[in-house]
């Protein structure tokens, strides 16, 4: 809870500043690069006595001869009454050009570290490189609990595209932004004094004139001994000054010469401190490692990433965190409910829940799971939980089987309902854990655990016929979604068929509605919103994408079914209003792995559309069952041209309710068990679509046959490569 | 930088160490910057005596220890002065801009072959220490002095 406050608030206030740095670092980080192109190479080992003397050769009245971290040697001149600043080759002295510091005006440095500001700006810098290393570090324990720990920390990443995005580029960076963050830290501080970088005092030195000329720069011995690589910079002493020194400052620390003995006068060697902002600037503007640089460079273009996925990420979980209206006092009411939740979404499921209880003459109390506490007042206890990750509980339930633990068990029935998505090996996981605890703990239970896949209004208003007869009064439990927008799809050809279980079904194509509608991939959901007071929307697997230029799903009309006799009602040219819902976890990606696509029924339609835009001819194979060839052979004769085409490279049919017709399609799964293996065997990405009995049929026969290869659905569920869509 | 901006920065460099002064007076200096093309220079403006040997620190622009080894004269020589930055300090000036300040000087200090010196440096531009260097007298009071990377012109006025 500490974390993900912390980490939400730091990055919203924090953050907002970090852009202005994010975007001049990324400018900044140009700098090195142009310095490595310009630094013309050093032979190893040179003396810096050699690289003098060079330099005198060809610079006259050069003053002041300085190291880059680059490697490219600049030389300070006052000549004829002009000050100069050159670039100068180390191997021959030659003048390369003039010098510039930087690419860039100086105004993106200033405002990189001061914000403009002078002190007050540099002071709001290093808070700001604070609060960076403090959301790495938050972010890491945040990522480790996303993943479930270390071990699978490099995971497949699921969740929205924001959630992906934000998860991914953090894996990547966070080490490197903290990092940076340290070494800012480091160099504020001496900045403000607050580490002492130089020793103790310089001493007091001067050269001794001794009636002779001074020695001749090769002959100096500290110089002969030090070397090019570990110069920073060598002072010339000055020509009308007899008492001046050579003074040479390297990695190492720096020393005093005599000009006419070549006597070392004084050497201090550089401070620890010293060591460590040389390390420390390094790190953070990557002068004198490019490649670094490059590293530094993307950091920065990651942070306006983290930015606007993080903010969206707080604006979805806000967005769906309702109020709760109509809130009992805790030690009147009868009825408990208790949330927790992730994104927030479950809070709707909350408040359509507090709502019927409401209206059904119950007070009702609503909170957030981490406040458990059961006054002797209450009679019904529900507990509505998502799960977070591998299984756990979300972040500010954390605790919460701890706090429910310390409180007594008291007469109330308890019912717990958990939501989820069943792609997550971990489905309602921490559900099943709390439901457990409870049961465990000695409370009576209302109602059985029930679990609600990718929150459904339909599976929830089942559940809430269940309570309404546990209850013995009536109830009835109408969530609403919030919709998103929606565009008007106009109908243009539909393709019926008998079907195979009595009600007809049919393939409906729509024309592509503009810009209203997202882009889309066979495989995503299209919502279909019918009309009326309260409109519930239904979700359609799409059978094809934008590419293809129309809308297409294949729909069997259900006995009762609001949505899908509105939908056989359409004629083409009437309109129908329709969203996208993104199934990133189902979609194809682009890979050049073998596909195992199992269908039946209308679940055909996705794998259909996955064939349909497969134009690069990857090798796709179709497992489909239907009951008559007859009757509900859905994409039957463009499945037969695809094959013809390429896309589909083998077609397995069986039809359940005809003789010889192979029986369902787990049935010929195992019948080709070696081909199977061998399509697994190569990595193929597995994509199922169908009911849910269907389903429970292939994973039993595809765990067998994955059993020789001491590989599981599960274990392929956990590498991304098995995915289903169900109904 | 087209516009060259005058700034004044007029501060009384007060409390003299030295005991048995009797007579003083305020001197003013005067440090215009080249429009040199970077950012705000540190200036150390610092008397010697006729041996070179370091007096007083009459003033210094820039309030960052850590660049202080950039003037490095006066860094050196006056690093046994503990109060070397006591009322003396200030912020660093901008290039074109102009430095006043005026300090209380002896008159003993006048034409006895004292030397007024002033070390420069600004980031990422070369060190310049002992920029100028100008006897204290009665002569030299009133005449421009350029240096040779940050200052235009540097004069003093004896009252």
């Amino acid at each position: 809870m500490v974390w993900r406050f912390a980490h939400r608030w730091l990055g919203l206030v924090a953050g907002t500043l970090a852009l202005v740095l994010s975007v001049t670092g990324m400018l900044l980080a140009l700098d090195p690069l142009r310095n490595a192109i310009q630094a013309a190479p050093t032979a190893r080992d040179m003396s810096v006595a050699t690289l003098a003397q060079r330099v005198q050769a060809s610079v006259p009245g050069a003053e002041e001869i300085r190291r880059q971290p680059s490697g490219a040697i600049v030389v300070y001149a006052f000549e004829d009454g002009q000050a100069r600043a050159l670039r100068v080759a180390p191997a021959d002295g030659r003048v390369l050009g003039s010098y510039q510091p930087s690419l860039l005006p100086r105004w993106v440095k200033n405002l990189h570290r001061t914000l403009l500001l002078d002190d007050p700006g540099r002071v709001a810098a290093a808070v700001v490189a604070l609060a960076m290393l403090a959301l790495s570090v938050s972010g890491l324990v945040l990522l480790l609990r996303r993943m479930g720990g270390w071990r699978h920390l490099a995971g497949p990443v699921r969740g929205t595209l924001a959630q992906r995005l934000h998860v991914l580029a953090g894996r990547v960076v966070l080490a490197v932004l903290a990092l940076s963050a340290a070494a800012a830290l480091y160099m504020s501080a001496a900045t403000f004094g607050l580490v002492q970088l130089d020793a103790a005092a310089e001493p007091e030195v001067a050269s001794s004139p001794n009636g002779q000329a001074s020695l001749p720069t090769g002959q100096l011995p500290l110089l002969q001994n030090l070397r090019v690589q570990d110069l920073r910079k060598l002072n010339v002493p000055a020509a009308d000054d007899p008492a001046d020194t050579w003074r040479i400052v390297t990695i190492q620390g720096q020393g005093w010469v005599d000009r006419y003995s070549g006597q070392t006068l004084a050497w201090q060697d550089a401070t620890t401190a010293q060591r460590v902002h040389d390390w420390a600037l390094l790190l953070h503007t990557g002068d004198g490692a490019w490649a670094w640089a490059v590293v530094l460079g993307a950091m920065g273009a990651s942070i306006p990433l983290f930015w606007v996925t993080g903010v969206l990420l707080w604006w979805q979980a806000r967005r769906n965190r309702p109020a709760i209206e109509g809130n009992s006092p805790l030690a009147q009411a009868d009825s408990l409910i208790f949330v927790a939740s992730e994104s927030g979404s479950t809070w709707g499921f909350a408040q359509a829940l507090h709502t019927a209880l409401v209206a059904a003459g119950h007070r009702v109390r609503t909170t957030a799971l981490e406040h458990w506490r059961v006054p002797p007042a209450a009679r019904h206890v529900y507990v509505l939980a998502a799960t977070y990750g591998e299984g756990q509980a979300p972040t500010h339930a954390a605790r919460a089987l701890d706090a429910i633990a310390r409180q007594p068990v008291t007469s109330a029935q308890v019912a717990v309902l958990g939501f989820g998505d069943r792609q997550f090996p971990a489905f309602c996981a921490f559900a099943e854990a709390l439901d457990q605890a409870l049961l465990a703990q000695g409370w009576k239970p209302l109602l059985a655990l029930e679990r609600i896949h990718q929150q459904s209004a339909q599976e929830f208003a089942r559940w809430g016929q269940r309570l309404a007869q546990a209850l013995s009064q009536p109830l009835s439990l109408a969530y609403q979604p919030r919709l998103p927008r929606t565009a008007v799809l106009t109908l243009v050809a539909r393709q019926d068929f008998v079907g195979g279980a009595g009600e007809p079904a049919a393939i409906l194509r729509f024309a592509l509605p503009g810009r209203d509608l997202p882009r889309f991939v066979a495989g995503d959901l299209l919502g279909i919103v019918p009309p009326g007071d309260q409109p519930v929307p239904r979700y359609y697997s799409l059978a094809s994408g934008t590419r293809d230029g129309f809308v297409e799903i294949c729909v069997r009309r259900m006995p009762g079914g609001v949505c899908s006799t509105y939908l056989h009602g359409l004629q083409p040219g009437d309109h129908a209003q329709a969203f996208i819902r993104p199934n990133p976890g189902f979609a194809l990606h682009r890979s050049r792995q073998p596909v195992l696509l199992i269908g039946a029924g209308t679940g055909v339609a996705p794998l259909a559309g996955f064939i349909r835009g497969n134009v690069r001819r990857r090798s796709m194979h179709l497992y489909y069952g239907t009951r008559d060839p007859a009757r509900d052979f859905y994409f039957g004769e463009e499945l037969q041209a695809w094959q013809a085409e390429g896309r589909l490279a083998d077609l397995h049919t069986t039809f359940s309710r005809t003789p010889d017709g192979g029986g369902y399609v787990q049935e010929a799964l195992r019948r080709d068990a070696t081909r199977v293996r061998d399509l697994l065997a190569r990595g193929a990405i597995v994509r199922v679509c169908g009911s849910r009995p269907m389903a429970h049929g292939v994973t039993q026969v595809l765990d067998e046959i994955l059993d020789g290869l001491g590989l599981s659905v599960a274990r392929l569920k956990q590498r991304e490569r098995y995915a289903e869509d169900l109904f | 930088m087209s516009t060259r901006f005058l700034l004044t920065t007029v501060a009384a460099a007060c409390a003299l160490t030295l005991p048995s002064m009797a007579q003083s007076r305020p001197v003013t200096l005067s440090t215009t910057l080249k429009n040199y093309g970077g950012d705000g220079a540190y200036l150390a403006v610092y008397l010697t005596d006729t041996k070179g040997a370091y007096v007083r620190t009459l003033w210094v622009a820039g309030g960052k220890a850590k660049f202080y080894k950039h003037l490095a004269d006066w860094n050196r020589l006056s690093a046994s002065d503990g109060k070397r930055l006591q009322g003396v300090t200030g912020a660093s000036v901008g290039a074109g801009r102009t430095l006043k300040v005026t300090a209380e000087l002896a008159d003993a200090l006048i034409d006895a072959g004292y030397e007024l010196r002033i070390d420069a440096a600004a980031e990422d531009m070369r060190d310049s220490p002992s920029e100028i260097r100008m006897p204290l007298s009665s002569a030299q009071a009133g005449k421009p002095q350029a240096g040779k990377q940050y200052i235009q012109s540097f004069t003093y006025q004896l009252p």
